[in-house]
């Protein structure tokens, strides 16, 4: 009887060693809409319209220099490149010196700077805009400024022909960005993309807890984070960098909070010296937890 | 575990399932000698440790980790030796060698270690309270069956180790259920130390009961 027990017993746990059960399974599909849209390209200037634009540019300041979010969605792709089918960008118009307009756009993890002519045409601001050229993902920003609605419509092309995406358009609100620590995730439950494959269709739950508490402005105990999941930990730390507007270079954390935090706006690539003693204090404590999670959560030990 | 029950059951065991079940045994006795080489040389900030941090300032955590984590492994040599018949008839000195050594370790040093970090165990006054409860249910047996033996009460002496031996058990089951529980379930990580603090030594005894009283019959 005893004997049978025991192997029983150490046979289930051979067993469950053997399979590992792989918690995808209600992963879904994600499914894109493409909308096309009319980009109205105005590429040759008359000397007429420049100095038109001139008189204008003090009026044009006031009125266009600002910071536009919204999604900057693929138009060409080629999908065998595992292109990021969107993102969300934001765009900002920096300074006007005569005719030229200067901004950045900060998307993906990328902060890049651009220059290029503009014109005003029935109220509307028409401008062609090119990166510096020395990244590999630099291209030309051909958008309309409708000072009315306080939106750009546009569209990007890609210097370099052979990326994963080399068109993309994008329709951008004026908002205004200030960091602000009582922002807060709620409660959010949602799936992101398990590996960096976003063709895959593995997909990792993200619970309410990532949000139960706002690691900007309390300082977190043990007991706050010890039993929670990797992921969860995960998004927890990674809203800290979201309330600084930090632009994500990791697909999983770009992912879900350009999908599902509509408070966020990515305006920086690097927000370390922005980080408070709070952040800063929390940030080391759920790292730890991560950290020990990942190496020991489903290994034999404790 | 599997040397109990070669030497309590009395239709003996056929060969292949001994030899069967001391590597598995042996399988588990190398992963606990791997847990325990992690902290080796000496650290505070790596495995278990890592999410020990507001304690491990403490002077007597520190001392109190280190022994149960070096003294533990050696209790569970006894899996090979102290409870086959043949060994104990035709070495009796090895027999008491590792008898002692086993006491001495639970008793003066993996036992009251391990109740000191209990008293410091993850997941709240639930696992502190099994963690403690473990501990001293631990060393209570231990020192009852060191008593039977020394009174030469051999059939107690036998029943109060098998006891002890299941408790000392519980550092391989109870994460062996923590992974099974974690592979099938996917629980959050201290609602799994919460039910394996429990789980881990409450069944080994049940199951110690049973061959007892197979044993007894």
């Amino acid at each position: 009887m005893t004997i049978k027990q025991l192997f029983s017993l150490s046979l289930i746990s051979l067993l469950t060693v053997a399979c590992n059960p792989n918690a995808s399974e209600d992963a879904k599909e994600h499914i894109i809409t493409e909308e096309v849209q009319n980009i109205d390209k105005e590429k040759t200037l008359s000397s007429e319209q420049k100095e038109k634009v001139q008189h204008k540019t003090a009026v044009a300041k006031d009125v266009i220099l600002s910071l536009y979010v919204g999604v900057f969605r693929s138009k060409k792709m080629n999908n065998k490149k595992n292109p990021m089918l969107e993102n969300k960008i934001s765009i900002s118009l920096d300074s006007i010196s005569h005719d030229v307009l200067f901004g950045h756009s900060v998307v993906a993890g990328n902060n890049r700077p651009f220059a290029g002519k503009f014109i005003k045409k029935d109220g509307l601001y028409i401008a062609e805009c090119k990166e510096p050229g020395d990244d590999k993902y630099d291209g030309v920003f051909t958008f309309t400024l409708n000072p009315q609605d306080e939106s750009i419509k546009g569209a990007w092309t890609s210097n370099d022909k052979k990326l994963a995406v080399t068109e993309r358009s994008y329709d951008l609100k004026k908002v205004e960005f200030k960091y602000n620590p009582h922002q807060e995730l709620g409660d959010i439950s949602a799936e992101v993309y398990q590996s960096s494959n976003t063709n895959s269709n593995e997909f990792e739950r993200i619970t309410s807890d990532a949000g139960k508490f706002n690691a900007s402005t309390s300082l977190l105990k043990k007991e706050d984070v010890e039993n929670m999941y990797k992921r969860d930990l995960e998004v927890m730390r990674n809203a800290i960098y979201a309330r600084h507007g930090y632009s994500f270079k990791n697909r999983q954390m770009r992912n879900f909070f350009d999908t599902y935090v509509d408070w966020y706006i990515p305006v920086s690539t690097d927000i370390s010296k922005d980080l408070t003693d709070i952040e800063k204090k929390n940030i080391d404590l759920i790292k730890r937890y991560e950290k020990h999670a990942e190496t020991y959560y489903d290994e034999y030990g404790r | 575990m599997k040397n109990i029950s070669t030497s309590i059951i009395k239709n003996k065991l056929p060969r292949y399932a001994l030899i069967l079940l001391m590597l598995v045994y042996s399988y588990f006795l190398w992963l606990m000698i791997k847990i325990t080489l992690q902290y080796w040389p000496i650290q505070t900030d790596v495995a278990f440790l890592s999410i020990k941090q507001d304690y491990i300032h403490l002077l007597h955590y520190r001392i109190a980790f280190f022994v149960h984590v070096f003294s533990a492994i050696f209790v569970l040599l006894a899996g090979y030796t102290q409870f086959s018949n043949s060994i104990r008839t035709k070495y009796p000195q090895w027999h008491r060698h590792l008898g002692w050594l086993y006491v001495v370790v639970t008793l003066l040093f993996a036992g009251p270690s391990g109740f000191i970090i209990a008293i410091y165990a993850n997941g709240g006054s639930s696992s502190q309270i099994a963690f403690c409860l473990l501990a001293f249910l631990w060393m209570l047996f231990t020192a009852i069956a060191l008593l039977k033996i020394i009174k030469k009460q051999v059939p107690s002496h036998k029943a109060w180790m098998i006891r002890s031996f299941a408790l000392a058990l519980s550092a391989i089951t109870l994460r062996a259920w923590k992974y099974i529980l974690v592979a099938v379930f996917h629980p959050k990580p201290m609602d799994v130390y919460q039910i394996v603090a429990w789980l881990g030594w409450t069944l080994n005894l049940v199951i110690a009961e049973i061959i007892i009283l197979n044993k007894i019959k």
